[in-house]
């Protein structure tokens, strides 16, 4: 019954785990702040992509047609994105002040 | 209890006068030792000499007051001072006694401490301790007269003690040199063991009588006491308990140390060391005088036995000491040995009963041994402080006055008289009276007991003959040492003055002092005792017999004439007598003393040497032993527990802080303080996790 263009959960949650495998990726290898921050964008984003993917799947009685839990949580997920962008920014300018750089590598100050 | 009747105003006024005299050399004495270096200077001599006219002429007041008013009574001031629990009497008492041996001893004492202190002005002349002397001597004059008007044994004790520890530090003066520090040293311990003699008298005293031995050593104080405790016994002074003698030996032991007798005498002839006007002082006025002091005042409880006692010592001393001073050639031993001579017949007069004979033998004593003193002071001074006469000679040419002085006071001591009449001077009288009581006690007594007329008569002979040999050596003949001779020179008048005052006192004392004299004392001589005044003495039979045996007065001429004759050319044939056979070895005995400090140093010196290094060793090998065991022991302990501490507790603490290093050491390599790290790890942790968690569900 399944057709070559149907889509599943799989599907969506597969797309998820390359977007965290982008972010991971792209924080462990950026040394630029705003890289990170970008990354950060990325993992994010796989979570609002999983939130509503189940939204979809989970209900499966025609009643859950109206349930919009999994799309709320995904706009949460961007207003927390976007406050959590603004905090990380201030943070990069005040790192910028003090070492005239945002390279992540040259903030070892808190090392053991 | 003492009952006293109520003072009459002489009596306050001779008591007041006494206190005054007694503490005014106090009160010199503290003030030259707080201010004299500073603000006296050379002021302090004469300062103390004020003070000590002062003190003569208050002493001198109340014995014309005394003599004046008839008093016979003693005069007792009681201060109760420190209570004594227990007992009716209650108090021991500070205050003064004053009974005629008293008022006539303080005029006495401080006319000499007067001319004394005056003779120090010039022959301590710029002495770099010269205020410090001043000090000193008026503290000894004033522990004298603490002596002579203590009212009782135990008050008098006190000022004995002071008379002992200021006698050190006069007789020590000097104490730069060797001969000095030993003197004084000497001295004192010696007054120590007589000391020990009179706390036992004491003791004996104290346990019979209780706190009553601390009233007033007069008839109605402690001796009437010690009176009714006889009589309560069934006991008399006749038919004494062996106690009483014993205490009276015991007290009198004091006598012996203070006044040189044998056999403690050893000390005097030594503290010629002191200067010479501390000789002179402590010769005549202040230190032997205490004994003989103290035994006068303890006369009346001395018994038969100790009488016998006293007398024997007496005789001893005054033979033995008459020996050596015939052979010394040491002006100031000679000296020496002469006033324990006559120290021992004063104390053979108290022994035999000649008590104001003794009495008076003392104050003439003072007087012109005092002056022989300061003769040979001034010798010595102007001899550049040769003491030897065998180098002098001839110096009366230089030195007249000085020899004039001495040859008055040889007189005197010799007892010099007007052949076939009782007319003499001091030493006359009061040297007939002793041996006149002597023979009445050797009579009495029978025996052996005539020595005690022998001794004294022979050796009133011998007196005689070692004063000669000494004013022979000294002033007459040639000089034998030209250098010595062509430097002296009279002394200044601050030291003839005194010798002439006293040599004058010496001629005077007896018409002055004679017919007043024996009211005096003998009026008031003790009534209780075992020796009546009246038995005491038959005044004419013993006067008249002692006379005979010193050949009606021609005595002291021939001994002079012969001592003259033969050491005016010096000693030339008393070298030769020396040598005689039998005499020689006399000789050498006397010259060594009698061997009296080679003994001690025997019996005492070095035993108690040996002790010392018997006590030494077991302190260095046992008890140190003991100690050096118990501190090894303890060290090894140390050591152990040190090791067991260092190793276990340490390594336990050691341990845990190197294991908490190295694992901090090995965690913080993940604290690198780098955030990509941080976050590799965080997602590799939280996929292992994963993969745990799928692992296990699908198991």
């Amino acid at each position: 019954m399944y057709s070559t263009l149907h889509i599943g959960l799989h599907h969506f949650l597969i797309v998820s785990i390359l977007l965290v495998a982008a972010g991971v990726a792209t924080i462990l290898t950026k040394r630029n702040a705003i890289g990170i921050l970008i990354g950060v964008e990325l993992i994010l984003n796989a979570a609002a992509v999983n939130a509503v993917a189940f939204n979809r799947f989970v209900w499966s009685e025609p009643a859950a047609a109206v349930k919009l839990d999994g799309q709320m949580f995904a706009v949460f997920i961007i207003v927390l994105a976007a406050a959590e962008a603004a905090v990380a920014l201030a943070i990069f300018l005040n790192f910028y002040n003090n070492f005239a750089s945002i390279d992540v590598d040259k903030a070892h100050e808190l090392r053991g | 209890m003492l009952t006293l009747a109520e003072m009459t105003s002489d009596q306050q006024a001779i008591r007041d006068l006494l206190a005054v005299a007694t503490l005014l050399p106090l009160f010199s004495s503290l003030l030259v030792i707080f201010i004299g270096k500073k603000m006296m200077g050379h002021f302090a001599g004469w300062f103390a000499t004020g003070v000590m006219v002062a003190s003569f002429i208050c002493s001198l007041l109340a014995l014309l007051r005394w003599m004046g008013t008839g008093q016979t009574e003693p005069i007792v001031w009681l201060i109760p001072w420190i209570p004594v629990p227990g007992t009716a009497a209650g108090w021991l008492y500070l205050g003064l006694l004053a009974d005629s041996l008293t008022v006539a001893l303080m005029v006495m004492v401080t006319l000499i401490a007067t001319l004394v202190h005056l003779y120090s002005v010039g022959y301590m002349h710029g002495d770099k301790r010269y205020e410090l002397f001043f000090a000193y001597l008026s503290l000894f004059t004033f522990s004298m007269l603490g002596i002579v008007t203590a009212n009782g044994l135990m008050q008098l004790f006190v000022f004995w003690e002071l008379v002992g520890l200021t006698s050190y530090l006069l007789i020590g003066f000097w104490f730069e040199k060797r001969g000095p520090q030993l003197a004084c040293k000497k001295a004192f311990v010696m007054n120590r063991v007589g000391d020990a003699g009179f706390l036992i008298g004491f003791g004996i005293l104290f346990q019979r009588l209780g706190a009553a031995v601390l009233l007033p050593a007069v008839e109605g104080g402690m001796f009437e006491r010690i009176k009714t405790l006889l009589e309560a016994d069934g006991h008399s002074f006749t038919n004494p308990p062996l106690w009483l003698t014993v205490a009276g030996i015991g007290l009198f032991f004091g006598a012996i140390g203070k006044s040189a007798q044998f056999p403690l005498h050893t000390w005097l002839p030594d503290a010629m060391e002191g200067p010479t006007p501390v000789s002179s002082i402590v010769h005549s006025a202040t230190m032997v005088a205490a004994g003989v002091y103290l035994t006068a005042r303890i006369y009346p409880i001395l018994t038969p036995g100790a009488h016998l006692f006293v007398s024997t010592i007496g005789l001893i001393t005054l033979v033995m000491a008459a020996c050596m001073a015939l052979v010394m050639t040491d002006i100031k031993r000679v000296l020496a040995y002469s006033t324990l001579s006559q120290l021992g017949y004063m104390i053979l007069g108290l022994g035999t009963g000649a008590y104001a004979f003794a009495v008076f033998h003392l104050i003439a004593h003072a007087f012109f041994k005092c002056c022989l003193f300061q003769c040979a002071g001034s010798v010595i001074h102007a001899a550049h402080h040769q003491q030897d006469m065998r180098y002098y000679g001839g110096l009366w040419r230089k030195m007249p006055l000085t020899a004039a002085c001495y040859a008055v006071c040889m007189l005197a001591i010799a007892g010099a008289s007007i052949p076939f009449t009782m007319i003499g001077i001091s030493g006359f009288y009061s040297k007939d009276g002793i041996i006149a009581g002597a023979i009445n006690y050797g009579e009495a007594l029978g025996g052996w007991a005539h020595l005690f007329f022998w001794g004294p008569t022979i050796v009133a002979y011998l007196t005689c003959f070692y004063m000669a040999r000494s004013f022979a050596l000294t002033f007459l003949g040639q000089p034998r040492d030209r250098h010595l001779y062509d430097h002296a020179h009279e002394a200044p008048w601050t030291m003839v003055v005194p010798q002439i005052v006293l040599a004058a006192m010496a001629v005077l004392a007896a018409p002055l002092f004679w017919p007043g004299w024996l009211n005096l004392v003998v009026g008031s001589e003790p009534a209780i005792g075992w020796m009546q005044p009246a038995q005491a003495i038959d005044e004419s039979h013993g006067m008249h017999a002692a006379h005979a045996y010193l050949l009606q007065g021609f005595a002291w001429i021939l001994a002079i004439g012969a001592g003259i004759l033969m050491y005016r050319p010096g000693m030339k044939y008393g070298a030769k007598v020396a040598a005689i056979p039998g005499i020689n070895l006399l000789y050498t005995w006397a010259h060594n003393k009698f061997y009296f400090d080679a003994l001690y140093d025997i019996l005492t010196v070095n035993i108690s040497k040996a002790v010392a290094v018997l006590a030494g060793a077991i302190d260095k090998y046992i008890v140190d032993g003991i100690v050096n065991g118990a501190g090894w022991a303890t060290r090894i302990a140390g050591d152990a527990i040190g090791l067991f501490d260092d190793k276990v507790v340490d390594g336990i603490v050691n341990g845990a802080a190197v294991a908490a290093q190295s694992s901090g050491q090995m965690l913080r390599t993940t604290q690198s303080g780098r955030i990509r790290l941080y976050v590799l790890l965080l997602f590799a942790s939280a996929a292992a996790a994963t993969l745990i968690v799928i692992t296990v569900a699908l198991h």
